[in-house]
């Protein structure tokens, strides 16, 4: 015993970064507690995604049936339930994304099963299965300790580990539905796409980003210049989105989009996790933040640490005249 | 409708310094300021937009100190009729699921037909207690929802899914929904309106009064044990920029364009 | 949060006999010497006017331009009949903000003032961080001092002016003057909670903060914003000492010859009279002697001075709402009426002032030639201490 059974996640047809980040940690968990990594696929017409899952040297087992083409929480922790009971591993792990939170913390209920949520690692010592969390603003971290289970749920932080190589070919099982029959309470609608604006941050070269330390719009004339300077387009983190001076569509991180600049200037950004997720990738990092703890300062490759309001209008002046 | 908005107290650590205590198991929060959990206050002005718009009440449910009573206070300004408070230092904070389990043991005798919660807390971000309450509940639920429309017997939830994509689910009421930031615009609550919310009715009750055991919702009864609290390592690759303000902005100019990257 | 004060206003006043409309004659001199009509579409006569008629009182609240009034009470100074009518406009962003539909900044700003006593969202506890490494003395209630320090949140917690509560502190020590701060209690004054029409928020600010100050014994209050200094002065009946600006204190010891000089300031300089000190609250001279008694300054005055001087726009909850026009920024004009003059340094004697013009001035890209200084910031650096 001892297994690791690791939740796929896939959209819209396609596997979702998560599911292969979790073959980071899943292997050696399984490793120090003496049994294998399963992957379940579920979902509708998944033949693709399972193999690709299965090429990570695990056994996959596929669950593939028309009532799971779209997500639905309330089916999900059904199925779930159903195959907790009879596959029993040690731990079932999932990423703590939009589909893993709406329906773990309610499978650990029904169960009465132990639960930590967005762990950014896992490990087993002395017959022990302990968990990092990361709290406070990513200022703290936590450990915590599960005790003794039939099975230990689990989700993982979405971008804390990188995703490995595909190793080896694996098997994919399937296996038939536990859940036979629709619900009727909750029903998937539809999707809708994220209104697309007149810039696709996605394909820009250079970003100059602002967050909370923006304070008000009507600070943004100094970021515009900024950006037109060097030909940037501007984004933001969530809290400059929900404050309405940047556009939704123009949000970096994990409930936004996930960009890979040349040149990522993040100003007045904490650097919460979610955003820093979306723009990790960027190739130079540059984060000017008045907080010497923030946490975007452990992605950048220079830092500030001074009032972006001081840095700002004399960085634009600079690079005009540098520039020429 | 009948609502219900669970909140939460939570210390303000975006800018500030965090300390771990000599236990390892809590952090200083002497310097901290508290105030409603973000989510949870977008979850307030939610239900108070929904009772201007179809009527019906709104209770506010919360464990927490006495301190936490301004934030009830002012989630009643803003419109919010009554509001329970749960102080009993028996619950095991660090623990989502029991957190919900006395938030449901607190709602048991209720009729309700929504209840919203934040869709993750400030302080522990679990993303659970809403999940998890709805579980205790026996009810539906739909969780990160960023714009919520009230159906007859059903209420559409948009969920705000990675990437910007929302997924539109229907539920059955009653439900509970974890409200996502930016689904609107909080409103301020005036001191006249908190002044005046000094009269609506906050019942401040223990786990005893709820009839909950404290065995079931302690630390003991936890299965997930918090060892220790640690201030992470940064590992910074990153070349700090030092010198007056305008130094810094010089040599970072500098910087990019010596580098090719402007 | 304190909310010892419980005391209800009385709501049967009607807006006209509120705020005296009948007593206006529709002179226009209000309008007439308003700065801000230069830099916006506000017309105050006309708002006195139209508020007569109580049934388009909530139009008019909701015309963005009430929040351009920077309160600099050059209306109220003029004013024939002795009428406020800034407090009009002040009367209808009350009615926003007891609807709650306030911009977010203000919503937030206004929060802060009750939940940590500063509307700066900064953590009550931080609140004396500016001490650090300083020896300063702490009030203690019922031990009398005769200068009891006010330091005003701005100053306690905006970096770039913390230098005036320091350089005070050096200079009171050196100079030996019997003072105390108060403890970390020490809470906003309100004055920007009365301007953004937080009326509920202000009656309780003045209620506490009455009883607060009062458990202290001193000669005087002695106040580092002029902010604060009026409105102690003005709004706050039942304080046991009288108020000063720290200007004033400054001239007294000067003139008693307690302080003394080390090197020479050999600057032009410009004083800018910030309005919530001269037209509020009558002091011009005090602040231009202490500048002249630096060796070495040549005093320079704008055309705008004393009574008729230009607002910086940093008062009237400005702080925290930006103007609709992008007409040119009143502090924009006084630095270039600065630059005019060739004044090497802009001086004021007050923190929303300082962070005004000194952003115009970078603004306009002067850093390389021209200084904007809190008259503290001076004494700083050429009284010994």
């Amino acid at each position: 015993m001892g297994d690791i059974l690791v939740l796929a996640e896939h959209r819209q047809g396609v596997l979702r970064d998560i599911s292969f980040e979790m073959m980071a940690i899943a292997p050696k968990v399984a490793e120090a507690m003496g049994g294998e990594v399963k992957v379940l696929v579920i979902g509708s017409g998944i033949d693709e995604l399972a193999k690709k899952m299965s090429e990570y040297g695990v056994k996959v087992i596929a669950v593939d049936d028309q009532l799971f083409e779209d997500f639905n929480a309330e089916k999900y922790q059904k199925a779930l339930s159903a195959l907790l009971d009879d596959l029993k591993p040690a731990v079932l792990m999932t990423g703590q994304t939009a589909q893993g939170v709406d329906f773990m913390p309610a499978l650990a209920v029904e169960k009465n099963l132990p639960y930590v949520a967005e762990a950014i690692d896992i490990n087993y010592e002395d017959g022990t299965l302990k968990a990092t969390r990361n709290i406070y603003s990513g200022k703290v971290n936590a450990t915590v300790a599960f005790k003794p289970a039939d099975t230990c749920l689990v989700t993982i932080r979405e971008g804390a580990v990188e995703a490995p190589e595909p190793a080896a070919s694996g098997d994919v099982e399937k296996m038939d539905s536990p859940l036979k029959e629709d619900i009727p309470y909750r029903k998937f609608v539809e999707y809708i796409e994220a209104e697309v604006g007149d810039v696709d941050i996605t394909q820009s070269e250079i970003l100059v980003s602002v967050g909370r330390g923006l304070k008000e719009d009507k600070n943004l004339p100094d970021i515009e210049e900024l950006a037109k300077a060097i030909k940037a387009d501007i984004a933001g983190s969530r809290a400059a989105t929900d404050a309405g001076w940047i556009p939704h569509d123009r949000q970096v991180g994990t409930s936004g989009k996930t960009v890979k600049p040349k040149l990522y200037l993040a100003l007045g950004i904490s650097g919460a996790f979610q955003h820093l997720a979306g723009m990790k990738g960027a190739k130079t990092i540059v984060a000017v933040n008045k907080d010497p703890e923030a946490p975007i300062f452990a992605v950048a490759d220079y830092a500030i640490v001074d009032d972006m309001f001081k840095v700002v209008p004399a960085l634009t002046e600079k690079l005009k005249e540098l520039k020429g | 409708m009948k609502t219900v908005v669970c909140i939460k107290y939570v210390p303000d650590t975006s800018e500030a310094e965090v300390k771990v205590n000599p236990d390892g198991k809590t952090v200083d929060d002497s310097r901290f300021s508290f105030d409603i959990n973000d989510a949870d206050n977008y979850a307030v002005e939610e239900s108070v937009l929904i009772k201007e718009d179809k009527g019906g009440e709104v209770d506010v449910l919360s464990i927490g100190p006495k301190q936490s009573e301004v934030m009830i206070r002012m989630a009643m300004a803003k419109g919010c009729d009554r509001a329970t408070r749960v102080e009993d230092d028996r619950i095991a904070e660090h623990d989502p699921l029991l957190v919900a389990k006395v938030l449901a043991g607190a709602l048991k005798e209720k009729e309700f037909d929504l209840v919203f919660t934040g869709c993750w807390g400030d302080d522990f971000n679990h993303m659970s207690t809403g999940v998890a309450l709805a579980e205790y509940l026996g009810v539906n639920h739909a969780s990160m929802v960023k714009k919520v429309e009230v159906l007859d017997g059903k209420v559409r939830a948009h969920r705000e899914l990675e990437g910007g994509l929302m997924e539109v689910v229907e539920l059955e009421l009653p439900a509970v929904l974890t409200i996502q930031t930016g689904i609107n615009e909080p409103r301020y609550a005036p001191i006249r309106g908190i002044r005046q919310a000094q009269k609506k009715e906050l019942n401040v009750v223990s786990l005893d009064d709820l009839g909950v055991d404290p065995a079931e919702v302690s630390v003991d009864a936890s299965q997930v044990v918090l060892e220790n609290l640690y201030i992470p390592e940064v590992e910074s690759a990153a070349e700090f920029i030092e010198g007056e303000p305008e130094e810094k902005a010089e040599k970072l100019a500098s910087i990019l364009t010596k580098g090719g990257l402007v | 949060m304190m909310m010892r004060g419980m005391i209800m206003t009385t709501e049967s006043q009607t807006f006209t006999e509120k705020y005296d409309l009948l007593g206006c004659i529709q002179c226009g001199r209000c309008t007439g010497g308003c700065p801000v009509t230069v830099r916006a579409d506000l017309n105050v006569r006309q708002f006195v006017n139209d508020a007569y008629d109580e049934e388009k009182l909530d139009e008019l609240a909701r015309l963005a331009e009430i929040w351009d009034c920077t309160a600099c009470h050059t209306c109220a100074v003029r004013c024939p009949k002795g009428l406020k009518p800034l407090e009009v406009l002040i009367g209808l962003r009350s009615m926003i903000v007891e609807s709650g539909k306030v911009e977010p900044t203000v919503r937030d700003a206004l929060q802060s003032v009750l939940l940590e006593g500063n509307p700066w969202e900064n953590p009550r506890a931080a609140r004396q961080d500016w001490m650090e490494g300083l020896d300063v003395r702490i009030a203690e209630p019922g031990e009398h001092v005769e200068n009891l320090f006010f330091v005003c949140c701005t100053n306690c917690y905006d970096p770039r002016v913390q230098v005036t509560a320091k350089n005070m502190v050096k200079i009171l020590n050196k100079a030996g003057v019997d003072y105390a701060f108060l403890p970390e209690d020490e809470s906003c004054c309100g004055s920007e909670v009365f301007t953004i029409g937080e009326e509920g928020l202000f009656e309780m600010t003045v209620e506490d903060n009455t009883e607060f100050l009062n458990e202290f014994s001193a000669d005087r209050l002695v106040t580092l914003s002029p902010h604060c200094f009026t409105t102690y002065r003005t709004h706050f009946p039942d304080l046991k000492f009288p108020v000063i600006h720290y200007t004033q204190l400054m001239d007294e010891l000067i003139q008693e010859g307690k302080l003394a000089w080390k090197g020479e300031l050999p600057k032009r300089i410009v004083y800018h009279d910030p309005c919530y000190l001269g037209k509020q609250g009558g002091i011009y001279d005090e602040p231009r002697r202490v500048l002249k008694s630096i060796p070495g300054v040549e005093l320079l005055e704008f055309d705008r001075k004393r009574e008729r001087s230009l607002c910086c726009e940093g008062g009237g909850g400005k702080m925290w709402v930006e103007s609709e026009s992008r007409k040119e920024r009143l502090a924009d004009t006084r630095i270039k009426n600065a630059k005019e003059l060739e004044a090497d340094i802009v001086a004021a004697a007050c923190p929303f002032c300082v962070l005004t013009l000194e952003d115009a001035m970078k603004g306009l890209g002067y850093e390389e030639e021209m200084r904007v200084a809190e008259i503290m910031e001076l004494l700083g650096e050429f009284v010994e201490a």
